[in-house]
């Protein structure tokens, strides 16, 4: 028996001759449980990705040994076989499906000619909820009756079902209540002294701090280090997965910072599907004219759920109040928003920013078509005059401006995006990952833009990932986790590991 | 609304092609309207009298009444798909709406002005009503209009209480069986040839103004020139049967109003914007939702025109009248290319499909062939269209 269970080489991944993940080392002795952490876009999801074969064999660089013995697979369905399973972040359930038929679903048990056994299923399907013990769960009824962190058990199980020996988790716990994540936890430690080996990727440190016996920090696609939990703490993962160097690459300007404009107070947004969990929990802040703020916090913490409660387009329940200009309003969807000065750009460009079909030109002038209009008539001449100037201003390239968005660059259709926003005068602007999938001269330009809006005194809510980004241009930093304003810091010295500590939730003095 | 794609030089030659079917995707259109009326007028012909029965000022005249209630129902659904929903109850609104007109009419007496305005009102109601459920209660449209479709035909059966209800006054009966006098059709060509020439320097005037890429003066003279013959054809043609046909000319005026509706309003351009990205035009802070309900508030519109149409055709109300057409009026949509995914698409496309349609139906029955094969044969055939459709463009919809 060779030492460790799986042993990943040198992994490297390319994506169009861009280095995804490069050099890779990932070990898992049997019984062993391995932390896997690393800031957003590290590089996590790409390495269990090549390790399930989602990505399959040859697509990458490196060598898997798979117990002793040197892993080709090019299916799912093999790396399922070898006894590697990967339980992902989003449910992978069939919800009017019932609680047996998901388990078994892609290896139903059959009596023979296509027929299912439902009996031996329900039967086998009732003895893993007894190992899970969720004896209170009826196999038979359908998934959906069921709530997230039982459905998340539920996956387990289907894992479980398929002999697992490896169980990779990609962040487990991000729609489950505290004793849900109790129970899972509780399970793993269950399944690991009987041999059973597990990935635990999480943002959640303490989580990890408390189930993993070896932690591996990967940052910008590199392996940064992989040592025993007892030499680590919280802190010390986290200085392991900032470490980076701050380039200077923002066109910092000078801009006045005037009186508050727009108070959020007590917003509490709730699950638009699970209805009991709080997304956004009891956020308060205030925007000043002329103030960047930057929003920083983990994938999944509730930051772009509050920028669409302010916008008016969160489709769960919320409450809490909106000031603006010292007056309460409210916001019943984007429209209301948009006439009272507050302009947000989504976070998804493709989804929910451009209309595909229609001009470049056409796109920027969607929120202020009425400006044209005599009476409904469209005067072409003023709305082309208009589009011209706007082009110059942002500096969109646009062979001309009636071309259709879609046929332009990732960049440019977001300064085409941004720019429908800014031609209402807003007074309030959110964006949403405004630099998200922008190649980097774009991204210079959106800087500057972004401060001669706050020259110009409008209030900017800017939600970002990066965080070099967010210190490099907020005049405050608001951090969010799970849900909470975890911080409210003046960009004042702060520095990536104090932000990152915050929106993880450890303590103030575990931050290096 | 036409988004036209600027022809690079550099792109392959199948590819510019495509461009040029995409372009001019109307002209492909009325290549296969010759194609059909080439076809049905050689098998037509009559040696004897040395005319073919097909391609008759007659027979022309009549193919344009029978095609104008389908294509005044085309006129409201293209926008509906255009906006990315479907709206199956046209068919028997359309019904009730005859079925109102000829109540009003026969029994109740009441005056030509008092059926019309009720009629459009219960029309226009009742479109919003429709919308108003798709677009604020949330039911998709395909649910809505289905159910849509056996409430109305109940209606219809219920108020007319299943019989025929005849005759209609003479004025009804005009505005389905009249004819312009040839001195108004003539005045109105040339008026309506003289607004489009002005229309047409003034856009230019204006791309030229803006640096935008412009077609060559001697191609906009020879489209010019196209026009005004295909202008001057039909009202001669018309007038040299009986004249132009009243629902002929409700029609050109719905074609005229709408395209301008969907090219330069700002109703219009939120329709295409919301079937091409309903949740980003939502997010640059239009109302949607009002914008759908609109669309069927015009739907309304145009069943309630096509009702009173219909009636005063028949010079009768009937409890079938009506039946199916909601499916003639969708087919002549995907023909004339609307997009079934929403955002692409035009009145004139719509009513070119509505001809096409007609055109079949109208050269099949003179041939003497079967309903039955005519009904396969018109499936066949919008099949076919929108094959063609996506191998010239390319694109799925």
């Amino acid at each position: 028996m060779a030492e460790y269970l799986l042993e990943m080489r040198g992994i490297t991944k390319e994506f169009a001759g861009v280095k995804a993940i490069s050099g890779i080392d990932l070990k898992v002795r049997a019984g062993e449980i391995v932390g896997l952490c690393g800031e957003n876009g590290a590089g996590k999801s790409t390495l269990m990705k090549v390790l399930s074969a989602v990505h399959p064999y040859g697509s990458w660089e490196g060598t898997i040994l798979w117990e002793g013995k040197e892993l080709k697979a090019h299916t799912i369905r093999e790396t399922e076989d070898a006894g590697i399973v990967i339980i992902h972040q989003e449910l992978m359930m069939v919800p009017h499906l019932s609680v047996a038929e998901n388990i078994f679903l892609g290896s139903e048990l059959t009596r023979g000619f296509g027929f299912v056994d439902y009996e031996a299923m329900n039967a086998r399907a009732t003895a893993l909820m007894q190992q899970l013990k969720m004896p209170d769960i009826n196999v038979a009824l359908p998934v959906l009756a069921y709530s997230g962190g039982k459905q998340q058990l539920i996956e387990v199980a289907k894992a479980l079902n398929k002999n697992a020996k490896l169980l990779i988790l990609d962040e487990p716990t991000s729609a489950l209540t505290t004793t849900e994540t109790e129970t899972l936890l509780e399970l793993l430690r269950e399944f690991r002294s009987r041999g059973m080996s597990c990935v635990y990727i999480s943002h959640k440190i303490d989580e990890v701090a408390a189930i993993a016996d070896t932690v591996t920090v990967i940052r910008d696609g590199a392996h940064i280090g992989t040592l025993p939990m007892r030499e680590l703490d919280a802190g010390k993962i986290i200085a392991m997965m900032v470490g980076r160097e701050m380039k200077n690459l923002f066109p910092r300007e000078e801009h006045k910072i005037g009186d508050v404009i727009f108070e959020a107070k007590n917003v509490t947004c709730w699950d638009a599907i699970n209805s009991e969990r709080k997304v956004v929990d009891d956020v308060s802040f205030e925007l000043r004219a002329g103030e960047i703020v930057g929003v920083a916090g983990l994938v999944g913490a509730g930051r772009t759920e509050l920028a669409c409660k302010l916008f008016g387009y969160w489709s769960g329940d919320h409450e809490g109040k909106i000031f603006l200009e010292g007056k309460e309003i409210t916001v019943k969807n984007p429209a209301d928003a948009v006439r009272q000065g507050i302009c947000m750009v989504p976070e998804d460009r493709k989804r929910l920013g451009i209309i595909p079909l229609m001009p470049v030109g056409y796109n920027m002038t969607m929120s202020v078509l009425g400006r044209f209009a005599h009476y409904q008539l469209i005067n072409a001449e003023d709305e082309l005059a208009v589009i011209q100037a706007e082009i110059i201003r942002m500096k969109i390239k646009t062979a001309h401006p009636l071309l259709p968005i879609a046929s332009l660059s990732g960049g440019n259709q977001q300064k085409a995006v941004v720019d429908k926003m800014l031609l209402p005068d807003p007074k309030v602007l959110i964006l949403d990952e405004p630099t998200h999938g922008v190649d980097v001269g774009a991204k210079y330009e959106i800087y500057k833009l972004i401060f001669e809006l706050a020259r110009q005194g409008v209030a900017i809510l800017m939600i970002s990932s990066e965080m070099p980004e967010i210190l490099g241009i907020a005049d405050r930093v608001l951090v969010i986790g799970e849900g909470k304003l975890r911080g409210n810091f003046p960009n004042v010295d702060l520095s990536q590991e104090k932000v990152l500590a915050a929106a993880i939730g450890a303590e103030e003095d575990a931050a290096a | 609304m036409t988004l036209s794609i600027p022809t690079q030089a550099s792109a392959p030659a199948k590819k510019s092609f495509r461009r040029l079917v995409a372009e001019y995707k109307i002209v492909a259109l009325l290549l296969v309207i010759a194609v059909i009326w080439a076809f049905f007028g050689a098998l037509t012909y009559d040696h004897s009298l040395g005319v073919s029965e097909f391609l008759t000022a007659r027979n022309f005249s009549n193919l344009l009444r029978q095609m104008a209630i389908t294509g005044m129902l085309a006129s409201g659904m293209l926008f509906i798909i255009v906006a990315a929903e479907i709206d199956l109850s046209v068919g028997s609104l359309a019904g009730l709406l005859g079925g109102i007109a000829a109540v009003l009419d026969v029994w109740w007496g009441w005056p030509l002005y008092g059926t019309i305005a009720a009629v459009v009102l219960i029309g226009v109601a009742a479109g919003l009503m429709v919308g108003w459920v798709v677009a604020y209660v949330g039911i998709p449209s395909f649910i809505v209009t289905l159910g849509g479709q056996l409430a109305f035909r109940g209606a219809v059966l219920g108020i007319t209480g299943g019989i025929t209800i005849a005759p209609v006054h003479n004025d009804l009966k005009f505005i389905g069986q009249g004819y312009l006098p040839g001195s108004i059709g003539n005045v109105l060509a040339v008026a309506l040839f003289v607004m489009l020439a002005l229309l047409a320097f003034r856009a230019r005037a204006g791309r030229v103004k803006h640096k935008l890429p412009v077609s060559s003066m001697p191609v906009e003279v020879l489209k010019l020139v196209i026009t005004g013959a295909v202008i001057a054809g039909f009202v001669v043609t018309l007038n040299s049967y009986q004249g132009v046909p009243v629902p002929v000319l409700i029609l050109l005026v719905i074609l005229g109003v709408f395209t301008i509706v969907g090219d330069r309003t700002v109703f219009g351009r939120r329709i295409y914007a919301v079937g091409s990205n309903l949740e980003a035009t939502r997010l640059s802070g239009v109302n949607v939702n009002l914008v759908k309900m609109l669309i069927w508030g015009l739907m309304g519109l145009m069943c309630a025109f096509a009702g009173l149409t219909t009636t005063a055709r028949l010079a009768a109300g009937t409890p079938s009248a009506g039946f199916g057409s909601e499916l003639d009026a969708i087919a002549s949509c995907f023909i004339g290319g609307a997009s079934m995914r929403g955002g692409i698409g035009t009145v004139i496309g719509a009513l070119v499909g509505a001809m096409i349609m007609a055109s079949l139906d109208n050269g099949m029955s003179m041939l003497g062939i079967d309903t039955f094969w005519q009904q396969i044969t018109k499936g066949i055939i919008l099949v076919a269209a929108v094959w063609l459709d996506i191998v010239t463009s390319g694109a799925q919809r």
